[in-house]
C-alpha cells in the first residue's frame, strides 16, 4: 500500500490542461476588456480593471502552470487482473480501489480537443460508482477498455 | 392461468379515489373560492363543471379497470392496459424477483390485496415494474404459485436432471416461513414518542415557557394595555403549542398504526417484513440482494439506549418510497441488536470493539463540525447585535457534537466484514461484507499527510443509488490496513480459482 500505483497518464495531458487554463484566462480577459469599456463610459473607479487583470494573472499562475503540473504528477493508476487502483487529487489525495468483480461496464470518450491530442478519457462503472481516468493516450485507453471488459467478464459477479 | 383476468371491480373505485386525491387541492380551492355554499348562494355553473369533472374521473377509473387485464402465458406475465393508448407489458417470469402484497382500507373488508411485481431490473427511483391494484387473495397466491412453478420448471430444464429437480421440489414445498422478529407494542409506542416530531414539540414547549417567563415580571411593571399585548402573545404561543401537540399526537397515532404488528420472517431465500394495522404492508427482500446493514442512533433515542437497523439492498422498487420501508428493526434496545441480527442475518457480526481515531484528530473533528456555525455567527452577531451573539452558542453546540463525533468514530475488521462507525448528527454504524463493497477510497489532505492521518470511505450500492460509509481522520496505517484488507484476499483468491 505504501507504494503508489505505477502507471501515469499521457504527458500530452499536461499540454491539454494548460490549453484549458488558457481558455479560462481568455474568458477572464474578455470580461476585463468589457469592464474597461464600461469604466470609461460611466467613469467607474479604474481599480476595477486592476482586479480583473489580477484575477487573470492568478489564473495564469494557477490554472495554466501550477494546477496542471501538480495534477499530472499526482495522477497514477494500475489495472491488474483483480483490481483497479487509482490515485489523484490536488489538495485531497484520494486513493481508490475497485475490484475487477465489481466492474459493470467501461466506456471511453473523446471530445474535439482530446481527439486533436489523440487522448481519450476512460470511465469505469460499478453498480454504485463511476471512476474516470482522464487524458490517456487513445491507444492505451482502447487497450485498457478491452482488457478491463474482458477481465470483468471473467470475474464472477454476485450483486 | 392462461385466460386474461381482470382486477376486482373495487379497483375502479381505488383509481377514482387516487386521482381525486391528486387533484384534491385544486378542487378544494375552487370550491372554497366559489364559496357561499354554506350561505346558500351557490354559483351553479362552476359547480356543475366540477360535478362533470368528477363523473369523468370516475368514468375513466371504470374504463381503466375494464381495459386492464393480466395473464400468464408462455413464461411471461402479460399485462394489457391503457385508457386511450393500449399498452402491453410482458414481463418474463425469470426476471420477477418477488411479489409484494399490501392491503389498503378498501382491500381489507373484501379480502383483496394489491400486488406489486418487482423485477431485478427495476432499480431505485422507478415505480414497480407492474402493479395489480386489487385482486382476490386466492388469485394472488395462485399467481405466486404459478410464477414459482414456472421458475422451477425452467431451472429443472436447465439442470436436465429429473431427480435433482424433484429433490429441489420436495425441498421447496416445505412450509418454511419462520418468524424471526416481532416488535413489541412498547417499542412501537417508544418509537412514535421519540420520532422526529418530538424535537419540534420540545422546542415548541421551550418557546412557550420562555414567553411565559417573560410575561411574569413585565406584567407587574407595565400598564394594562401592555398587559393585553403580552396576553395576546401568550395566547398566540399557547395556540401554537396546542397545534404542535395535536400534530405530535397525530404523528404518534399514525406511526403506531403504520408499525403495528411489525414482524420479520425468513422464507427460504427471502426476508419478509409485514407491518401495519389499517393498511397492511408486506415486503419481500431476497437475501442475496442485501448489500449491508446500517444501525442508527439519533440524539433522542441514543440516551434511552435505542437504535434502529436498516437494510441496504440493491434493486427492487420497495426501496423507492421511503427509507422506512427497509427498516429491519425500527426501534430496538441497542444491546439486543446483535442477538436479533444473529437470527435474521447470521453472516453479520455486531462487533463492539472499535479502533478509534488518535487524540490528535479531536481538534479536526471539532472544527469539521463547528466551523460553519462559528463563521455564520459573525454576520448574525453583527446584524442583530445584542441577541445575535446568542448564535455563537450554536457554534459551541456544534463543537460538542464534533467532540461526540470524535468519540463515536471507529472501525473494525473481522474476517470478511468491515464495520465503520461515524456521526454527523445521527450516529451511524455500517456493517459491510468485503464482497459487497463496490469501491473503497482513502483520502488524505496536504495537512493530514504531515500528521499521518487519513480518512476512509466505502461505497455500497443500494436501491436508491448508493450508500457511503465513512470514517474520518484515522491513523494513516489504519486506513492502509483497511485498504489492504480490501485488496489482499482478492489477489490471494485468484490463484485458487485457476
Amino acid at each position: 500500500m505504501e507504494q503508489q500505483p505505477t502507471q501515469r497518464i499521457s504527458q500530452r495531458a499536461l499540454t491539454l490542461w494548460r490549453i484549458y487554463g488558457w481558455i479560462q484566462v481568455g474568458i477572464i480577459l474578455l470580461l476585463t476588456i468589457g469592464l474597461t469599456v464600461t469604466v470609461f463610459l460611466w467613469e467607474w473607479p479604474w481599480w476595477i480593471v486592476l482586479i480583473g487583470l489580477g484575477i487573470a494573472l492568478l489564473e495564469v499562475l494557477s490554472m495554466v502552470w501550477l494546477v496542471p503540473t501538480l495534477r499530472w504528477k499526482r495522477w497514477r493508476y494500475d489495472v491488474t487482473e483483480t483490481e483497479i487502483d487509482l490515485q489523484y487529487g490536488l489538495f485531497i489525495v484520494t486513493r481508490t480501489l475497485v475490484p475487477m468483480v465489481r466492474v459493470q461496464h467501461v466506456d471511453t470518450e473523446q471530445g474535439p480537443l482530446l481527439r486533436k491530442f489523440r487522448l481519450s478519457t476512460i470511465s469505469i462503472s460499478t453498480a454504485a460508482t463511476v471512476h474516470k481516468i482522464p487524458a490517456l493516450d487513445e491507444r492505451e485507453a482502447e487497450r485498457l477498455r478491452q482488457s478491463i471488459s474482458s477481465l470483468a467478464r471473467v470475474a464472477e459477479d454476485d450483486v | 392461468m392462461f385466460e386474461p383476468k381482470r382486477l376486482h371491480p373495487i379497483s375502479a373505485i381505488i383509481n377514482f379515489v387516487k386521482t381525486l386525491k391528486d387533484a384534491a387541492l385544486p378542487l378544494i380551492i375552487v370550491l372554497v373560492l366559489n364559496g357561499n355554499i354554506f350561505s346558500g348562494e351557490v354559483d351553479w355553473i362552476p359547480l356543475l363543471i366540477w360535478i362533470g369533472v368528477l363523473l369523468l374521473v370516475l368514468g375513466s377509473g371504470i374504463i381503466r379497470w375494464l381495459r386492464f387485464t393480466y395473464r400468464m402465458e408462455e413464461g411471461e406475465l402479460r399485462i394489457e392496459y391503457g385508457l386511450i393508448f393500449r399498452k402491453k407489458r410482458y414481463i418474463p417470469i425469470d426476471r420477477i424477483q418477488s411479489l409484494d402484497f399490501s392491503e389498503g382500507i378498501f382491500h381489507r373488508p373484501l379480502n383483496l390485496v394489491k400486488v406489486s411485481v418487482e423485477t431485478a431490473g427495476s432499480t431505485g427511483n422507478e415505480k414497480a415494474e407492474a402493479e395489480l391494484t386489487a385482486i382476490r387473495r386466492e388469485d394472488a397466491s395462485s399467481l405466486e404459485e404459478a410464477i414459482f412453478q414456472e421458475k422451477k420448471r425452467r431451472y429443472g430444464r436447465q439442470d436436465g436432471e429429473v431427480s435433482e429437480t424433484e429433490e429441489l421440489q420436495a425441498e421447496m414445498e416445505e412450509p418454511k416461513r419462520v418468524k424471526v422478529y416481532a416488535m413489541s407494542m412498547k417499542e412501537i409506542v417508544m418509537m412514535a414518542v421519540t420520532s422526529g416530531g418530538a424535537g419540534v414539540v420540545i422546542s415548541g414547549v421551550a418557546v412557550f415557557f420562555s414567553q411565559f417567563m417573560d410575561l411574569l415580571p413585565v406584567g407587574t411593571i407595565y400598564n394594562e394595555i401592555l398587559d393585553w399585548i403580552q396576553i395576546g402573545v401568550l395566547v398566540v404561543a399557547f395556540t401554537a403549542l396546542v397545534i404542535l401537540l395535536v400534530a405530535y399526537g397525530i404523528s404518534i397515532v399514525m406511526t403506531i398504526l403504520r408499525y403495528a404488528n411489525f414482524s420479520v420472517f425468513i422464507d427460504g431465500d427471502d426476508l419478509i417484513i409485514t407491518r401495519g394495522w389499517l393498511e397492511k404492508k408486506q415486503m419481500t427482500i431476497p437475501l442475496n440482494r442485501i448489500q449491508g446493514v446500517r444501525m442508527e442512533e439519533n440524539l433522542i433515542r441514543q440516551p434511552l439506549g435505542y437504535a434502529s437497523v436498516t437494510l441496504i439492498s440493491a434493486g427492487g422498487s420497495v426501496l423507492k418510497n421511503d427509507e422506512h420501508q427497509l427498516r429491519l428493526l425500527p426501534m430496538i434496545k441497542e444491546a439486543k441488536v446483535g442477538e436479533i441480527l444473529k437470527k435474521v442475518l447470521p453472516d453479520y457480526d455486531v462487533v463492539d470493539d472499535f479502533h478509534q481515531p488518535p487524540k490528535r484528530s479531536l481538534l479536526r473533528y471539532i472544527l469539521r463540525h463547528s466551523w460553519f456555525g462559528f463563521v455564520a455567527a459573525i454576520p448574525i452577531s453583527i446584524f442583530f447585535f445584542p441577541y445575535g451573539l446568542l448564535s455563537i452558542l450554536a457554534g459551541f453546540f456544534l463543537a460538542v457534537l464534533g467532540w461526540l463525533a470524535y468519540h463515536d468514530a471507529g472501525w473494525n475488521v473481522l474476517g470478511d466484514q468491515l464495520t465503520l462507525r461515524s456521526r454527523g448528527i445521527i450516529k451511524q454504524t455500517y456493517f459491510m461484507k468485503k464482497y459487497r463493497i463496490q469501491a473503497s477510497y482513502e483520502k488524505q489532505t496536504y495537512f493530514q499527510r504531515r500528521t499521518h492521518l487519513s480518512s476512509i470511505e466505502v461505497m455500497l450500492t443500494s436501491g436508491g443509488g448508493r450508500a457511503l460509509a465513512s470514517c474520518y481522520y484515522l491513523e494513516k496505517k489504519d486506513t492502509e490496513e483497511m485498504m489492504e484488507w480490501y485488496r489482499v484476499k482478492r489477489s490471494a483468491e485468484k490463484p485458487s480459482e485457476e
